[in-house]
């Protein structure tokens, strides 16, 4: 619409143009009464345009030499001064009524005015065929340009897309087997690409060192149990190899009820550091350490008998800690434990717990051999024994620490082991109180 | 024979000793780590070494590695409890002989452990023959033609040690060494009288094979006809 607008205007100012032109043409006629006419010589208008030239008179003057007497009657029937339309034998005109002042003979005295009326009528069918001749060229121009935008679209998305598709592919790659991930380094240039990356990276990071830690437990578990059950088959399997004397028998059959006993207590061992490890703390529960403490030294009082180990509690007092009274009790028993193994006869543990702000601190010193300094790092993985020459039949299982940790870790504390070789070493456990918010 | 287990599974080595002494009569030395067991192995002639994979000290692997560096040709025994395929071919490429993974059957280790001992002597069947002398380490037994010869167990051991090494000359300390674990006292007027009495034996039973003393040397064992 807005091209036929702008069309029309162009015809519009045409006609005026063509209508100067035919008033350039009126000529004098050279006549007695000064009439006026059309020279056509000079004019070079289309020849389906029509024109009607009339004096003020409503004389008519001249016109088109296409002028029908129809069309003749069609231009005449207007009176309107401007800009018109009309239709005639099913063809449409748009005209310009105009009236025009023609100065004749200006040399002499001033010329003579000669006011006349000019009709000028055009078919307008050219404006329509070439507005759907432009519109067209638009249309295709547009069609052609939005289908090379398209392209150059698709082209720069897939372009500025195949890191994205890179990344996926690599993420694609990573299984439980092969958990190599390495972004490629178009990737990790792109800007909005590369958090996505490293938080990947991140995570499988984490995943694999779980899995790792996972299936070394498993193989660490395996590998006991296997020992354990490669001792008592043995020990059935020499029993039967010959004939034996009763107290043979005997003996034997001592020896596979102690062997059964090693089996059972690492099978228990294992089943608490699973447990302790992945069940979740329920922040609920409140013990009072003090009194765990105090019970548990009652219980180990025939091992520190049998060793000459004296353990210094410090007075009872409620120590409420957040902790389970079960877990609190394997803890205590594990850490007094261990130092009673590896302390000297007649030497003693002391035992402190003291209120630190929103925590509770457990110290436990012995005055032990102490650990070697390149064992110590090692001590709370699982199945680590920290002396070589100690064999599995007196070191336990080497689970005793892990257990210790892992019930720590799960109620939100620490532990730490210091030593000095030759002088004893100490256990530091901080535990959550009472009034501290429940750990996550 | 003479064997060394290393394990630190105290009871675990205690009854494979046990099987060994029993069934084969064989000397048998325990390490319960891989440090004593380097040490072991570098003062004493053993004829097999059966190892436990993870040590402390110095592990299984590094046993094998620091043994074979050293030229040592003990055959070993791997005891493992671990099914990992790739540290059994390591350790097979590392130079041990065979491997049993844990729990085993003791029947089946001892199997290995003899076989592994007769190879390490060039010997790949139980039944050894020397002349006309035929020993049997399976069953244990000696037989001239088709006659029993009653043995002692040492002097059937000393009689073993000799027929896996026919023709060579065996030092007495060589005897002593292979036959006895560290748990007897060495001495080599035992041997010498046992000896005696092997010759004893061979000679009643015809004279099938001689057991020849070569005198600030040793003993050297030779059918008739032979020299």
């Amino acid at each position: 619409m807005h091209e036929l607008d702008g069309r029309r205007r162009a015809f519009d100012i045409m006609l005026r143009g063509r209508v100067d032109s035919v008033l350039g043409a009126i000529q004098d006629a050279e006549d007695p009464n000064d009439n006026v006419m059309i020279d056509r010589t000079e004019l070079a208008l289309p020849q389906e345009d029509i024109y009607e030239v009339t004096t003020a008179g409503g004389k008519f003057v001249g016109g088109s030499p296409g002028l029908t007497p129809d069309l003749l009657n069609a231009l005449s029937s207007q009176r309107t001064y401007s800009y018109f339309n009309f239709k005639v034998k099913g063809k449409h005109y748009r005209a310009l009524e105009q009236p025009g002042m023609r100065v004749i003979d200006r040399e002499e005295n001033g010329g003579f005015r000669r006011p006349v009326k000019i009709i000028y009528a055009a078919p307008t069918y050219h404006l329509w065929r070439e507005t759907v001749e432009a519109v067209r060229f638009y249309v295709i121009a547009s069609l052609l340009l939005l289908l090379l935008t398209g392209f150059l679209i698709a082209w720069f998305l897939r372009r500025s897309m195949s890191p994205l598709r890179e990344l996926a592919l690599r993420a694609e790659r990573v299984s439980e087997a092969c958990w190599e991930f390495d972004a490629p380094a178009e990737v990790l240039r792109t800007r909005e690409l590369e958090p996505i990356a490293s938080s990947i990276q991140k995570l499988l990071n984490g995943l694999r060192t779980s899995f790792e830690r996972q299936r070394q437990f498993t193989g660490d578990a395996a590998h006991e149990l296997k020992t354990s059950i490669a001792v008592l088959k043995s020990s059935v399997q020499l029993l039967s190899m010959r004939e034996r004397t009763a107290k043979e028998y005997q003996s034997s059959i001592e020896g596979l009820l102690m062997d059964t006993e090693r089996m059972e207590d690492l099978t228990t061992r294992m089943l608490m550091l699973a447990r302790a490890e992945q069940a979740l703390s329920s922040a609920s529960h409140v013990t009072d350490l003090s009194k765990t403490l105090h019970v548990v030294v009652e219980r180990l009082q025939p091992i520190m008998q049998l060793r000459r180990v004296r353990i210094t509690l410090p007075a009872s007092d409620n120590k409420s800690v957040r902790i389970e009274p079960e877990s609190a009790d394997v803890l205590c028993s594990n850490l007094l434990m261990n130092a009673l193994q590896h302390s000297t006869p007649g030497s003693e543990i002391t035992v402190c717990l003291e209120e630190r702000g929103d925590s509770v601190e457990l110290l436990i010193s012995d005055e032990g051999k102490g650990i070697p300094q390149e064992a110590l790092p090692h001590i709370f993985e699982r199945f680590y024994r920290a002396d070589p020459s100690r064999s599995r039949a007196n070191g336990g299982a080497g689970l005793g620490l892990a257990i210790c940790k892992a019930i720590v870790d799960r109620c939100g504390g620490s532990i730490s082991i210091s030593s000095a070789q030759g002088l004893g070493t100490r256990v530091q456990v901080v535990l959550p109180g009472a009034t501290a918010s429940p750990a996550q | 024979m003479r064997v060394l287990i290393v394990d630190d599974e105290v009871r675990l080595a205690e009854n494979i000793a046990a099987a060994l002494r029993d069934s084969s009569g064989f000397a048998v030395d325990c390490a319960s780590n891989g440090t004593d067991g380097l040490a072991l192995l570098e003062s004493g002639n053993y004829d097999l070494l059966i190892l436990d994979l993870m040590l402390p000290g110095v592990d299984g692997q590094g046993i094998v590695r620091i043994m074979r560096a050293r030229r040592d040709a003990t055959p070993v025994l791997i005891l493992t409890a671990r099914d990992e395929r790739d540290r059994v071919i390591g350790l097979l490429n590392a130079g041990a002989d065979d491997y049993l993974t844990k729990p085993f059957d003791l029947g089946e280790l001892l199997a290995r452990a003899k076989a592994l001992i007769r190879r390490g002597k060039g010997v790949s069947h139980p039944v050894v023959t020397v002349g006309r002398l035929r020993l049997n380490s399976e069953e244990q037994t000696v037989h001239g033609d088709d006659l029993l010869v009653d043995l002692s167990p040492t002097e059937y051991r000393i009689l073993e040690y000799l027929m896996f090494r026919p023709r060579a000359i065996v030092s007495k300390k060589e005897l002593l060494e292979h036959l006895y674990d560290f748990r007897w006292e060495h001495h080599s007027n035992v041997i010498e009288a046992h000896v005696s009495n092997l010759r004893k034996k061979l000679r009643s039973t015809g004279v099938l094979a001689a057991v020849d003393t070569i005198r600030g040397r040793g003993y050297r064992l030779t059918a008739p006809g032979e020299i």
